[in-house]
């Protein structure tokens, strides 16, 4: 097709404001999909099982669609679809990156949300054609109306452009496309230039190996052009190139303009890295396309086996999921405390949780995830900086010049009410507050800074239960900032134990250190001896608790003779202390590693 | 040899709230049939008595609501098939709520010759909160009523670590069952059992949770008094009147055997020292033969299939020799005595050093453990912390 029939597009939207819904009619009215391949399948594009049940976009995806506009002439166009959650903002801008336009959706019961604004912004700068829509007007509680003013107003256009529907009933959805066809524009890339395909998504194939989303923006690719990617070094010969109808479909040849995959046949995600640019091995391309940055992980946990004997199956279950997830890494970890397991990167929160839950659901692995950190730097004397993942490599205070960690923005669009209690949550978490930005008479968008390690716990779980849920949230790295930061080292019967250090804020460190040693004391059952738990910073003690030692275990009375009964006694509770670690002569059970999480429940 | 033998009695005429054992109130009705049933199986398996028994318990439940003519039917049924050992120690479990004087000369005439008394508290508070059906006048007069009729190894149970009970109340308590002469005392460590009615009261907070550490208090309160008093602590839970005073508190009994003590309980000592016996009725236990099997729980069920001519087995298990040894370490060191290395080489035909060498050293070296000529004994400290020790001798594998 030639390009003016063209349009490559995207739907933008808050959390739950109907973009799926939204793209399900559209497949189903362009004839895509039948409608009832969608019965007992709600929403198409979210294929893994953990998008639907939490409802959020995880892997983008790309559908060719073929509608005739109003003109009477047949389009193609192409639906590239966004990740729906925060920490794959690198993954958006890229998929935006490969569209000329962006449908955005705005929930008519809710209005405007933090990530509807944080979305539109990276659609402003990718110079997209914003296509405005109030969507489930069909609701009772809609206000059609004035949410269409509050976009309106938003984007600085006429009310009219606002195009209202009700996705889920298909009320209105033709419009879209016909708004699309009308206002998007046709991609100008050219034919005649070096081969340049940036990757906005990719997926593992176990038989085609990882296949490349692309967007061509010059030149054109068949199966038989030899492969470069430009900024990972890889090559390849694909095995074939082809367009998603949503089923992959090889086709002869991807040209300029166009939206497709190319089957690479590489091995791992990481080699046709998101942001890459594919070129000719041949005839490169002189520079590869703008934005590429490699992942970078800014939220580190633990992962280890429930039971040791389960650590090469965690290897291979890690391994199996990094073939399609470039965001996740990994390195194998000993822990004196937990012995053999990996310390993981995640971009952010929910990308852990995401990845915690993949194991244990798909993969059965029974885990002990430590809580929580961030990627420090830390600028030595020596003039060195280093990057630490761990609290416990914090090295000594004495060869410290500067530690620095990372600083989110963080906005919050909340109805006024609940103002107050989002300053206080905030201050507590170390927060800068840098503005208030009225949006309407009852609503408002709150600016702050935030260290990113205060984050990690359960800034947004209290975010929404402070505010019933109405609050919205949204998130960008902003800079590493430098703090009078300290490690908490927690001793268990004088020792240190790596994985429980923390850092922490100097002035925080005494509150933070007896309550964690407070925490760590209800877990730690009685022993034959007793225990003194520890904080100290910089090798001085600045709180102590002791574990007493046991007294008492052993049962009064063998009932007649029922020996069995109390051989299996015995028995559960030597397999309990058996999924217990053991510390020197200590044993600490794995819920005690967590302590830290509930530091702040008090 | 020593043959155990073991008669259940799983009636009660109300069900003690911390009782999870195999017990039922208001069948009492069953019981001419149970008694028929408990002949049956004896029929059943006389043909698996490896030897006379040299001692017969009957344990509940409540043996005592069994009219003295059903126990003396049972004893002389033994008797008549050659399988009662002459001397042998017959015990039957008493509630001092149901006995009279009449009931306790027809069990002594029957033969038996060793009572043993549910006392449990003298704090009559205690005992409703137990819900036992007596009080502690009722225990004294029952106590005084057996030496009428004729007993004179008498045992009495206490239990401690009660909610609520205070160290003065259970030194009471001691004080006066001591005045009552027993030549035996079991004092059992309250343990709160999942789904009984203590339990219940204990989760929706209308009684204290006990507290272990009191618990240990009373426990070594009770070992003082009880030395001082000339009793010799032979088992965990057991004590017995010596012939001669105790030198110190789990003293090693004199000869390396606890029979040289006094009045102990050899009916008990066949389970600690893991040797043979046999256990008739509802939900009774046997260790025979290198297999532990256990019969069905309920009376009903137990009765319906010995009328049908079969052995009214529930589950058995094989038991492997690795596990034997442990189960030989598991119930000998609750003993006083321990477990002798030579009784251990003669019995499994290896050392005790050679299958426990390490484990025994850990726990030298925890100090709960020691030895004593050529016997491996729990310390004082251990016999607290029994579980802790006893757990290390199971096999890994056959959990």
């Amino acid at each position: 097709m030639d390009a003016r029939h063209i349009r490559n597009f995207s739907i933008i939207a808050h959390i739950d404001h109907g973009k799926s819904t939204l793209a399900d009619r559209l497949l189903e009215i362009t004839g895509t999909v039948a409608a009832r391949k969608f019965a007992g399948h709600s929403q198409l594009l979210d294929s893994m099982d953990l998008e639907q049940e939490k409802g959020v976009t995880i892997k983008a995806s790309a559908v060719q669609m073929h509608w005739q506009a109003a003109d009477g002439e047949m389009y193609e166009l192409n639906l590239i679809d966004t990740p729906g959650h925060v920490d794959f903002a690198y993954e958006v801008s890229r998929a935006l990156a490969a569209c000329e336009g962006a449908v955005l959706v705005v929930d008519a019961t809710q209005g405007i949300e933090a990530q509807t604004l944080a979305n539109l912004y990276l659609a402003l700068e990718n110079d997209l054609e914003i296509i405005p829509v109030v969507n489930k007007i069909d609701l009772a509680t809609a206000q059609v109306q004035e949410v269409s003013a509050e976009i309106a107003e938003l984007l600085g256009v006429p009310l009219e452009e606002v195009i209202p529907v009700s996705a889920k009933e298909g009320r209105n959805v033709a419009a879209v496309l016909q708004a699309v066809v009308d206002h998007v524009p046709p991609p100008d890339d050219p034919v005649d230039a070096p081969l340049r395909a940036m990757i906005f998504d990719s997926h593992y194939d176990p038989y085609k190996g990882v296949i490349a989303y692309v967007r061509m923006r010059g030149g054109q690719v068949n199966a038989d052009t030899r492969l470069l990617m430009m900024a990972t070094r890889a090559r390849c010969d694909p095995v074939e190139v082809g367009i998603f109808t949503p089923e992959m479909t090889p086709v002869p040849q991807l040209t300029a303009g166009e939206v497709g995959y190319i089957a690479t046949g590489l091995k791992t995600v990481r080699e046709a890295h998101v942001g890459d640019t594919i070129t000719s091995a041949k005839e490169p391309a002189p520079e590869p396309l703008p934005g590429y940055q490699p992942a970078k992980p800014m939220v580190f946990a633990s992962l280890y086996p429930a039971e040791a004997d389960d650590y090469p199956n965690l290897r291979d279950a890690l391994e199996k999921l990094q073939l399609n997830d470039a965001a996740l890494t990994f390195e194998p970890e000993t822990s004196q405390a937990l012995q053999f397991g990996f310390r993981c990167g995640f971009l952010g929160l929910f990308h852990m949780v995401i990845v915690q839950e993949r194991l244990e659901r798909e993969y059965g692995q029974n885990l002990v995830v430590t809580a929580p950190s961030v990627a420090y730097q830390v600028e030595l004397n020596d003039g060195r900086t280093i990057e630490i993942h761990r609290p416990a490599d914090l090295p000594d205070p004495t060869l410290i010049k500067e530690v620095r960690e990372p600083w989110m923005k963080v906005q919050v669009i909340t109805p006024t009410e609940y103002i107050g209690v989002l300053m206080e949550i905030f201050r507590r978490k170390r927060a800068d507050f840098l503005m208030t930005e009225t949006l309407d008479p009852k609503r408002v968008q709150l600016t702050f800074d935030v260290p990113l390690a205060e984050m990690v716990i359960d800034l947004h779980d209290r975010i929404k239960s402070a505010t019933r849920g109405y609050a919205s949230m949204d998130y960008a790295f902003d800079s590493y900032r430098p703090d009078d930061l300290v490690k908490v080292d927690i001793l268990v019967n004088r020792e240190p134990v790596d994985a429980l250090a923390i850092i922490v804020h100097r002035d925080k460190a005494y509150e933070k250190g007896s309550l964690l040693i407070r925490k760590m004391k209800e877990a730690i059952p009685r022993q034959l001896f007793e225990v003194p738990i520890q904080a100290a910073v910089g090798g001085k003690i600045i709180a102590r608790v002791n574990v007493k030692a046991l007294r008492k275990d052993v049962l009064a009375k063998c009932y007649g003779g029922d020996v069995t009964r109390k051989r299996k006694l015995l028995e559960k509770q030597k397999a309990g202390k058996k999924r217990m670690k053991q510390l020197g002569n200590v044993i600490i059970p794995q819920d005690a590693f967590l302590a830290m999480l509930r530091l702040d429940e008090e | 040899m020593t043959f155990a033998l073991y008669i259940h009695v799983p009636f009660c005429l109300r069900r003690c709230t911390y009782c999870d054992f195999n017990t039922y109130a208001g069948l009492l009705s069953l019981r001419p049939a149970y008694v028929q049933a408990l002949l049956g199986e004896l029929t059943l398996r006389a043909a698996q008595f490896p030897a006379p028994a040299t001692s017969v318990y009957f344990g509940g439940g409540t043996p005592s609501l069994l009219p003295a003519a059903d126990v003396r039917r049972l004893l002389d049924a033994v008797r008549d098939r050659q399988l009662l050992a002459d001397g042998a120690e017959i015990t039957l479990e008493a509630n001092p709520g149901t006995v009279d004087l009449a009931a306790l000369r027809g069990l002594r005439q029957a033969g038996v010759n060793r009572l043993s008394f549910g006392v449990q508290s003298a704090q009559d508070a205690e005992l409703r909160m137990l819900g036992r059906i007596h009080t502690w006048d009722e225990a004294v007069q029952a106590v005084r009523q057996a030496r009428r009729a004729g007993f004179t190894n008498l045992s009495l149970d206490l239990i401690f670590g009660l909610p609520g009970q205070t160290l003065a109340a259970w030194q009471d308590t001691l004080n006066r069952t001591l005045d009552l002469a027993p030549a035996h005392l079991s004092l059992y460590a309250l343990s709160v059992e999942e789904g009984t009615p203590l339990a219940a009261s204990i989760a929706e907070g209308t009684l204290p949770a006990p507290d272990p550490d009191l618990a240990a208090a009373m426990y070594e309160l009770a070992g003082d008094a009880l030395h001082r008093a000339g009793f010799w602590q032979y088992e965990i839970s057991n004590w017995a009147r010596g012939h001669t005073a105790a030198p110190e508190i789990w003293a090693l009994p004199p000869g390396g055997l606890s029979e040289n003590i006094g009045p102990v309980s050899r009916h008990n000592l066949s389970y600690w020292r893991n040797t043979p016996w046999l256990g008739l009725g509802a939900g009774a236990h046997s260790w025979l033969a290198g297999r532990r099997h256990a019969n069905v729980l309920h009376p009903r069920d137990y009765i319906r299939l010995v009328q049908a001519g079969e052995l009214p087995e529930a589950t058995a298990e094989a038991i492997s020799r690795r596990l034997e040894q442990g189960e030989t370490m598991m119930m000998g060191l609750r003993l006083a005595e321990g477990v002798g290395a030579a009784r251990f080489q003669a019995r499994f035909g290896v050392s005790l050093a050679a299958v426990y060498g390490a484990t025994l050293r850990r726990w030298q070296d925890w100090g709960l453990l020691h030895w004593d000529g050529d016997r491996a004994r729990l310390t004082a400290r251990g016999r607290l912390l029994g579980n802790q020790v006893f757990g290390a001798f199971l096999p890994d594998d056959e959990a």
